[in-house]
Formats: C-alpha cells, structure tokens, sequence
C-alpha cells in the first residue's frame, strides 16, 4: 500500500479519492461541485446541469486513477465536465449562442455624451471592504438575484475567472470559447454587478 | 485620443492586466486627467470584489446532498483496485 507523505494537501486527498475513501469524496465534492456546475451552466439548463456534475462525479470514481496531476484537480474537474456537456449538446445538435458583439452594457453606453464623455458619471462609493459589505442581508439578496439573472454564459465565465481563479487560457479551453471573447463575457457581467451595486447604493433598493 | 467611453470598453482588461504598450499607457495618462473614470475603474474593481466575497460562500444544500447519494451509491459497487487499503 501507498505510504507516501504529502506535503501539499491536495495530494493527499486525490490519494484518498482513489482508495475510495468516503470521506474524501464528501469533502471534494463539497469544494469543487459548484465550480463543476457554473461550467455545466454555461452549456445547459439548470436541471441537465445538476445531472451532469452527479454524473461525473460517479465517473470519477473510476476515473480518478488515471489522474496523473499535470494539471490541478479543479482543472480537471472542470474539463471533464465540459467535455460531457459538449458531447450531450452535440448530440442534441444544439449550440450555446452567445452575443460578443458589444463590450458595453446598453445601460452604460447610454451614460456618454456624442463626444465620449461621461453624462452620468459613475456615482458609487465604498467605504467599506466587500467582506463587510456582504454582512448586508439585502445587499447580499440583491447580488443574488442579479447573479442568477446574468446570462448563463456571462456567469459562468465570471464564477470561473474569479470565484474559482481559473487562469484564462483555462477557462477559454473549458468554456470552448475564444480569449477576446472571454474578455466580452467578463466584462458584460461585471458591468451589470456595478450598475446593480450602484442602483442598490442609491435607492436602497434592489 | 482615447475618450471615456472607449476606456469603459476596455476597463475590465486594463483591471485584470491584458492591456500592453501604448494600449495601457493610454488608459494611465486619461486616469491621470480624468476622475470619472478612476472612480469606474474602482467601481468595478469593487463590485468584481464583492462579487467574489459573495459567490465564494455558499454551495446549494440539496444538490450537494443528491451528489453524496449517487457518489455513496456509487462507492458500494467501485471495482478494487492495487494500492487500495486491504
Ligand atoms: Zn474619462
């Protein structure tokens, strides 16, 4: 049997998943299952998604061996996952359609003059941390909602690049798109988290 | 010359260090000169940092339960492999 000592954590917990040790599966499975999902997401309907990632993670089981750690467990997770869901809309014959032809939010763009200045400057402040910040039950609810009203797309990109701290070219081969248009996604999304932030910081309301 | 708008574009590249040479330089010398658009570019630094401090927080109870009854499930039948504990 394996004695080997594992200076870095993450190597013992894959040594662990490939005993089949229970335990090991229940923390996993808690660390990278919503990761596992906004990659579903990106591609499916909430409830094909949800059946992909508990798919794959009876594939790991026995996948898990073949692991040979050239890149990181997320990483992946995350690509067996895509590669799933590719082949179930190839199968279907369908395509996520996404739109990359416009950088700026619609609401943003309106805030410029003719000549490209600002009419409606940006108005928030903070003054306080964003982990503060999230103590705010309403605020908290408000990011909710706007995060659940995001394109699929956009989200899923978003929660990829910074939730989970994907480098780029990761995210790019997991979602299958390309880095400019990476880039579109990130930045549609992040502009609709400000506005929403904003409207909340003025009105108090969500 | 580069205006406010343009700089919106392109303010999620210049936060996560895509932009290069003139590109970027640009973007510094109008945030030099221009408040509007330093107090965007922070703006959506923060809101992308709350968004972070949010969305790392909590997975959904149930679909994590469902993932621990198809993975237990699915244990029970896992074929043994070497390496194994006996
Ligand atoms: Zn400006």
């Amino acid at each position: 049997m394996n004695t080997a000592v594992h200076p870095d954590p993450q190597g013992s917990l894959i040594e662990d998943l490939k005993r089949g040790d229970s335990s090991a599966y229940k923390k996993a499975v808690r660390e990278y299952s919503p990761g596992m999902l906004a990659v579903a997401r990106f591609y499916l309907d909430y409830s094909s998604a949800e059946e992909i990632v508990q798919d794959c993670w009876v594939t790991v089981i026995d996948a898990i061996h073949k692991f040979e750690g050239r890149s990181g467990l997320k990483t992946w997770l995350h690509r067996i996952v895509a590669n799933r869901c590719k082949n179930k809309l190839r199968s279907s014959k369908r395509e996520v359609a996404i739109d990359f032809s416009e950088s700026l939010e619609p609401e943003l763009a309106n805030r410029f003059n003719a000549t490209g200045r600002w009419d409606l400057p940006p108005s928030l402040k903070f003054h306080e941390s964003a982990d503060t910040l999230m103590e705010n039950d309403a605020l908290s609810d408000c990011l909710d909602k706007h995060l659940s009203a995001l394109p699929e797309t956009q989200r899923s990109a978003l929660m990829l690049y910074e939730a989970h701290q994907h480098k780029s070219e990761d995210v790019c081969n997991i979602l299958d798109v390309s880095a400019s248009n990476l880039r579109v996604l990130l930045h549609r999304a992040r502009q609709k988290i400000f506005l929403m932030v904003e409207t909340f910081q003025e009105t108090g309301e969500c | 010359m580069l205006m406010c708008k343009d700089l919106a574009g392109i303010a999620s590249d210049y936060i996560d260090g895509e932009l290069t040479g003139r590109r970027n330089l640009s973007v510094k010398m109008h945030l030099m000169m221009c408040k509007h658009c330093r107090s965007f570019i922070g703006n959506l630094r923060a809101s992308t940092d709350l968004m972070k401090a949010h969305s790392s927080s909590k997975p959904d109870g149930e679909f994590i339960r469902r993932i621990d009854e198809r993975v237990a499930e699915a244990l029970k039948t896992r074929k043994p492999r070497d390496g194994d504990n006996e």
